[in-house]
């Protein structure tokens, strides 16, 4: 525990700088309007469906970025160790998959 | 500050069975890699009973399959896997100048879970057959169409419940790591073993999943009816292949990278020099890691996948020997010029690294596809995966073991006796392996239980087969040797050998309970070394003299692994009619599985609801002697 300061419980203290609550807000109101136009897009129906499965799609990639970034906090600074093993992951788990799939099934 | 609450301290066995202490949970492991370990080793000797002789009937076809399964799965899983862990956390925490894990809790969780995962997968052998479709399970033979007996579903569920544990651990170094260096320790400025547990530790983390999906996936098929791998109902048996080895791969690499960082300590204090190349050993680690993702279809290359997989695949395997290359040239060069002393640990050392040369070698040739075609399932590809593993990985372990003993236990194990083990290890080692290469080139097939006489086989077999027994007896010694240091008094220097080089060998042999009295501060690569050279008697400490914060011990670690083996055994026995009405209500109605998840979820429950805020060891407490040359 050498390199964190020790509150009163013995927990690490919170070591985010502060950073006010409109960014948080922002990203929240973003969040939900990405889910809303995805809510909307499928209730909607008249669109065709690849058209739809592609919307979701992207809204679905936006989404995971506004997670990672705001409330994880990966776009602040000192959070290169996780961006870091996340991508890691994803390119391990990715080669995996496709190469294998590639190989059996085309 | 004062206590956060009053102490619980238990004695004896409680003590170990809730200690959440990294030095005990090393020695945990040690004791259960151990005992693996000799099972393993004993499978192994029947083994080489059976091949003594042509036509050998010592045992039958269905026990050798099981022997064969069993002490494959058993070293790599239940042996070795738990003695790289006991000197990780042995050592770990030491070495980067912490005063434990980042999560002890978990670490005492990822024992368990191993151990008990483990103890499932060996009760196999009696109940009902032990599994017997190879290490690899390969389906379809593992499916329960070819596998009637429970033997794979200890193989599916005993693996998952030890795997999670593995997978724990790894995650827990990588926090540890991260976040616990002392003051002024950047990561290039970490010990070499420490390097080669985080990039081990992120090989787990990547690594681990993989199987743990194969599992699930053979585990539905053969207990609740999928069809992942049947091919009648649309499913692919080389599905489990790729995952498998997806796996597999990186597996012997998280096997070999700890060895490594063994060798890398071991070889440098005692030729006491600065390791030669410090910053292209932690490329070469990296870059070993990396490619050792991107490999595993070489151990596929006759599954039929056609001419350009196994063309890359060949290149990108070929390439593993660069970065190797290059560990093998730094350590000669860190022992030339040295002033080396050959201690059994150094012996060791020394020992491993024209062996693992010589199975790197037999490795570039099997990456070769088209030769491979001839290695395939011969006995060439038992010779050079020994020889990596036992020629290196073991060599490695043993070398770690003598060098730490002291630090672990506070005696030193008896060099002469030493000795003995080192020649009539890796004697009986080069006898057991190398003629193996040449069986497997004349055709002998690995995994079949016999062979008929005047084929050429039978003096090698005989010598490989005395040549086990030497090994044998080479561990025996090293046992030996244990229990004759447990004789001397407990308490030797802290830089036991003089020449220590690292944080761990600035505190007392073994190392008090919060193993820094004062965390210290970094200026360098080998820190103590620096300061000693320095002149000073010490290391500078980093912050000053106060309570310290301790984890309490809780057994609920050792709950949640009990009730996962509980429901485990459970789940096994779902189909089965045990022509008793309650036994099959137990089992069938997922009775016993829901007990034992019941269990486990109540012991997170708690863990989640009672707030352990840990107790602090007051100054007063304090032994002298927290940092000190």
């Amino acid at each position: 525990m050498s390199t964190h300061d020790l509150n009163e419980d013995g927990a690490v203290k919170h070591r985010h700088r502060q950073e006010g609550p409109q960014k948080h807000v922002i990203a929240f109101i973003f969040s939900i309007i990405l889910t809303l136009i995805a809510f909307a897009a499928v209730a909607a129906g008249g669109v065709n469906t690849a058209f739809t499965v592609i919307l979701l799609l992207v809204m679905a990639i936006l989404q995971v970025l506004v997670q990672l970034g705001y409330w994880m906090h990966m776009k602040d600074k000192g959070h290169m160790i996780p961006i870091l093993f996340m991508a890691g992951g994803f390119f391990v788990a990715g080669l995996a998959i496709i190469a294998a799939l590639y190989w059996m099934w085309w | 500050m004062a206590h956060a609450h009053s102490v619980k301290r238990y004695k004896g066995l409680m003590d170990w069975i809730t200690t959440v202490d990294h030095k005990k949970i090393a020695v945990l492991y040690l004791l259960a890699g151990g005992f693996f370990f000799g099972i393993g080793g004993i499978e192994a000797l029947l083994i080489r009973v059976q091949l003594a002789k042509p036509m050998n009937d010592f045992v039958t076809a269905q026990q050798f399959n099981e022997l064969i399964t069993m002490h494959g799965t058993t070293m790599i899983f239940l042996g070795v896997m738990p003695v790289i862990f006991a000197l990780m956390n042995a050592v770990i925490p030491l070495q980067i100048g912490a005063r434990d894990v980042a999560f002890p809790f978990l670490n005492s969780l990822g024992f368990w879970t191993f151990l008990f995962g483990g103890l499932l997968l060996n009760l196999s052998w009696v109940m009902g057959g032990a599994p017997d479709a190879g290490w690899t399970s390969y389906t379809p033979l593992s499916s329960s169409q070819f596998s009637a007996t429970h033997g794979v579903d200890f193989y599916t569920i005993g693996l998952q419940i030890a795997g999670l544990g593995t997978l724990i651990g790894g995650i827990n170094f990588l926090a540890t790591i991260i976040t616990m260096r002392a003051p002024g320790m950047s990561f290039m400025r970490m010990p070499m073993f420490t390097w080669t547990t985080f990039v081990t530790s992120a090989m787990i983390l990547f690594a681990f999943p993989a199987i743990t999906v194969g599992l699930v996936l053979l585990t539905f098929d053969r207990i609740l009816g999928a069809n992942f791998f049947n091919v009648e109902l649309g499913g692919n048996p080389v599905l489990w292949q790729h995952i498998f080895w997806i796996f597999g791969h990186p597996e012997v690499y998280i096997l070999i990278l700890p060895a490594f960082g063994v060798i890398s300590e071991v070889v440098s204090t005692f030729s006491r020099k600065r390791l030669f190349g410090y910053s292209s050993m932690v490329f070469a680690t990296i870059l070993i890691a990396f490619l050792g993702f991107m490999v595993w279809a070489h151990h596929m290359f006759t599954t039929g996948m056609g001419p350009i997989a196994n063309a890359l695949f060949s290149i990108a395997t070929m390439l593993i020997a660069v970065p190797t290359g290059i560990k093998i040239f730094n350590w000669l060069f860190t022992m030339w010029g040295g002033q080396i002393t050959f201690t059994t640990a150094n012996l060791f050392a020394s020992g491993f690294i024209p062996t693992f040369v010589m199975g790197g070698v037999t490795g570039v040739m099997l990456a070769s596809a088209p030769a491979d075609y001839q290695y395939h399932d011969t006995y060439f590809v038992v010779a050079h995966f020994h020889y990596v593993i036992v020629g290196g990985l073991v060599l490695g372990l043993f070398a770690g073991l003598h060098y730490w003993w002291p630090k672990m236990f506070g005696r030193v194990l008896s060099e002469r006796l030493g000795k003995w083990e080192f020649w009539t290890f890796i004697i009986g080692f080069h006898m057991t392996f190398f003629v193996q290469h040449f069986l497997g080139l004349i055709g002998m097939q690995r995994r079949v239980f016999t062979y008929l006489p005047n084929q050429g086989f039978d003096l090698m077999n005989l010598i490989s087969t005395i040549g086990a027994f030497l090994m044998g007896v080479g561990t025996l010694i090293f046992l030996a040797n244990i229990i004759l240091s447990f004789r001397e008094k407990k308490g030797v220097a802290g830089d036991v050998w003089e020449d220590g080089r690292t944080l761990e060998w600035a505190i007392p042999s073994p190392p008090p309970e919060y193993n820094f009295k004062q965390i210290p501060l970094v200026r360098g690569i080998d820190a103590f070394w620096k300061e000693k050279m320095a002149g000073h008697q010490e290391m500078t400490p980093a912050e000053p003299v106060g309570p310290i914060h301790m984890p309490s011990p809780t057994i609920l670690p050792f709950l949640m692994s009990v009730g996962l083996f509980i429901a485990g055994l459970g789940f096994m026995f779902t189909n089965d009619d045990f022509g008793n009405s309650l036994l099959n209500f137990m089992f069938n109605k997922y009775i016993v599985v829901a007990i034992g998840l019941g269990m486990t979820f109540l012991c997170m429950l708690l863990r989640s609801l009672y707030d352990d805020h840990g107790w602090h060891i007051e100054e007063e407490e304090l032994k002298d002697g927290g940092v000190q040359a």
